[in-house]
């Protein structure tokens, strides 16, 4: 797909050049302008609904947010709050929650980023040496987990980890534990949650790397063949580099979902009956902040630090994945086309 | 482990050496990690309380499973809320409202935004391609806090237009249009049309929006989807009013008045709801998601194929 894209843009971009610099006297030149500001205003036109929804559902309350973060946190004392500088993030940051919240998360990277990203990669290259209806409908297979979005996977694993009617009881057994209360523990949660972000994403990122594996000519593969390259040599020392634009998409993209985390341990909460913090992830902190303290500077003020953090990992995707062709740098795709020439 | 190297290019051969079937076990065995929890989530669906607990269910639940045990749980579901209860039909009615209105805004801003972007030149054109790219690869829960801050300055929370506006904008649908219109639109067309003296509005809508049905298809089913399952954006705007509840946030409710989890909660309620009523409630959730991956099939999978092809 994106191969695509930078050579249809490759060629949009040369025929735009030559249409530019092509002769013409002054009356063509006006023509031209004249064209051109036609054009910007159909683009404009077409671009309007897009460009409020833009405005109204991201630019407008970054801005607000980012005003409110500003303000003084108002006290039934004095309601009105009034210009606090950085009073907000100090509050924040200085919050006792604050970085137990991200110890959390980097805790739970630590363990599920690497199985994921392994367990990604090893089922993409499985489903790629089966071809045939066999690795289609392994693919298929792998893939409805991940039609259980959000609610459906928890209340999937609501079921899961009933420690007496599940169909895993005897794990959470042989902990020792036998109501949820004692399976959802704070030591267990990285784990449990692992599992169910695990079960849930793994199934469109093996598409979107198999998507990455299909792309791979059969001339490589071939030629590596006749070198005598066995299906695990194929594997690792063909594919595995040819794919690692998508596998570092992928991690990106599961690392920025991880800072994002609410849904799961927000409602791990709720069933555990209070035995892990209300407060396990940044965006349970800021939910707290907005729902419980009402103190909206701060709420505000944690939003935009998760938001400049994603706002980094977004910028790292996009630019030097290689896989957005039109503005990214486009080096491991170009590498990959010349490995491809050459072989 | 030799296969590939022992017989080269002999299509369809069936060697049953050593690495072939670990490859087939190891894959066989992971498919029934992922689809027996499934298999046993569905089966509760149509199981008992009193049959789990007494283990008359047997493996999975599917020694368990009845129509009767469903009308009893169906009953419970919809029981739930004042008076005659209904609130989770209402549930399901404000998620298809939010959905479909989500998604078709996202339709009418997307396929124009993204032909603009893949056919046009226009100043700041890049910028706004970057910041679109951008506001696809973010989590859009990061962004709920300030919508939340934003709506409640127009004293708009708990109403159910916001959700639908704010998941009108869609931004990978954009994404998805932009790449249909660069792959299946040429250039010269666009120049072609505008020699004819076509508007830029006309050359879209007589040219570009006849053929991107396939876009169309794809921006309305995953948007769709999106919508449906989407939880924080209603978790912060819907909560406060219980009718106007969403099925993510919804079933969430139904969680809490379990009295598996909160016997206070359960104790004055007329329902009891168990893990075979909650999980017939998450089951009936997903039949639209169902019914829209089904119709939407013949194009995803052509869309799948369009991705695949080689550069």
């Amino acid at each position: 797909m994106t191969n695509h894209v930078l050579e249809d843009r490759a060629s949009a971009t040369t025929t735009a050049t030559s249409s530019d610099t092509k002769g013409g006297g002054p009356a063509a030149r006006r023509r031209r302008s004249w064209l051109r500001r036609d054009e910007t205003l159909g683009a404009w036109v077409l671009l309007a609904p897009y460009t409020i929804l833009f405005l109204v559902a991201a630019a407008i309350p970054i801005g607000y947010a980012f005003a409110i973060s500003l303000q003084k946190a108002p006290t039934l004392v004095n309601p009105n709050s009034g210009f606090g500088g950085l009073d907000s993030f100090a509050t924040v940051v200085g919050d006792y929650r604050f970085w137990s919240t991200f110890i959390n998360i980097f805790t739970l990277m630590a363990i599920w980023l690497p199985i994921m990203i392994v367990g990604i990669v090893a089922l993409a290259l499985l489903i790629h040496a089966s071809p045939g209806r066999f690795g289609g409908a392994m693919r298929f297979v792998y893939y409805i987990p991940g039609a259980l979005g959000g609610i459906a996977n928890f209340v999937l694993w609501v079921y899961l980890i009933d420690p007496v009617n599940s169909p895993i009881a005897f794990l959470w057994q042989g902990m020792g534990a036998s109501t949820y209360k004692e399976v959802i523990t704070p030591g267990n949660m990285p784990f449990i949650l692992t599992a169910m972000l695990f079960f849930q994403g793994i199934g469109t990122w093996i598409v979107v790397v198999n998507g990455g594996l299909n792309g791979i000519s059969d001339e490589v593969l071939e030629a590596a063949r006749i070198d005598g390259a066995n299906a695990w040599q194929l594997a690792w020392h063909v594919k595995l580099p040819l794919i690692r634009p998508w596998v570092g998409y992928a991690a990106l993209m599961n690392l920025a979902y991880g800072f994002q985390l609410f849904l799961e341990p927000y409602l791990l909460r709720q069933i555990s009956s209070g035995s892990v913090v209300a407060e396990w992830a940044p965006t349970q902190l800021g939910y707290a902040f907005a729902f419980t303290n009402r103190n909206f500077p701060a709420a505000a003020a944690l939003s935009i630090i998760l938001l400049l953090i994603t706002l980094g990992i977004g910028m790292i995707i996009v630019t030097r994945s290689g896989l957005f062709g039109d503005e990214a740098r486009t080096r491991p795709t170009r590498a990959q086309r010349k490995e491809r020439r050459t072989a | 482990m030799t296969r590939v190297s022992d017989v080269p290019r002999v299509v369809g051969s069936h060697r049953w050496n050593a690495g072939r079937i670990a490859r087939i076990v190891v894959m066989v065995v992971i498919a029934a990690g992922f689809i027996l929890p499934i298999v046993g989530f569905i089966a509760l669906a149509f199981g008992s309380q009193e049959n789990i607990e007494s283990g008359a269910s047997g493996f999975l639940n599917l020694g368990g499973m009845s129509w009767e045990n469903v009308v009893y749980s169906w009953n419970q579901i919809t029981g739930f809320g004042p008076g005659d209860g209904g609130l989770f039909q209402q549930w399901m009615i404000n998620s298809a409202i939010v959905s479909v209105g989500g998604a078709a805004l996202a339709l009418v801003a997307g396929i124009p935004a993204g032909y603009a972007f893949a056919r046009l030149r226009f100043r700041f054109r890049k910028a706004f391609l970057m910041a679109t790219l951008l506001a696809m690869v973010m989590p859009n829960t990061v962004l709920v806090i300030p919508i939340f801050l934003e709506v409640n300055a127009v004293n708009a929370v708990g109403q159910l237009w916001p959700v639908a506006v704010i998941m009108g904008f869609y931004p990978f649908g954009v994404y998805l249009a932009y790449i249909h219109f660069m792959t299946t639109m040429p250039h010269e067309l666009v120049e072609a049309a505008r020699i004819d003296g076509l508007s830029e509005l006309r050359t879209f809508f007589e040219i570009a929006l006849p053929i991107s049905k396939q876009a169309i298809a794809l921006v309305a089913f995953f948007s769709f989807v999106a919508n449906w399952t989407n939880f924080f954006l209603p978790l912060a705007l819907l909560t406060s009013s219980q009718q106007n509840k969403t099925i993510s946030i919804g079933i969430q409710e139904l969680i809490g008045a379990s009295p598996l989890f909160n016997a206070t909660v359960a104790a004055g309620l007329d329902v009891k709801l168990y893990l075979p009523q909650l999980a017939l409630a998450t089951v009936i959730s997903m039949v639209p998601l169902l019914a829209m991956f089904i119709g939407a099939q013949r194009f995803l999978v052509r869309g799948q194929t369009i991705g695949a092809v080689k550069g």
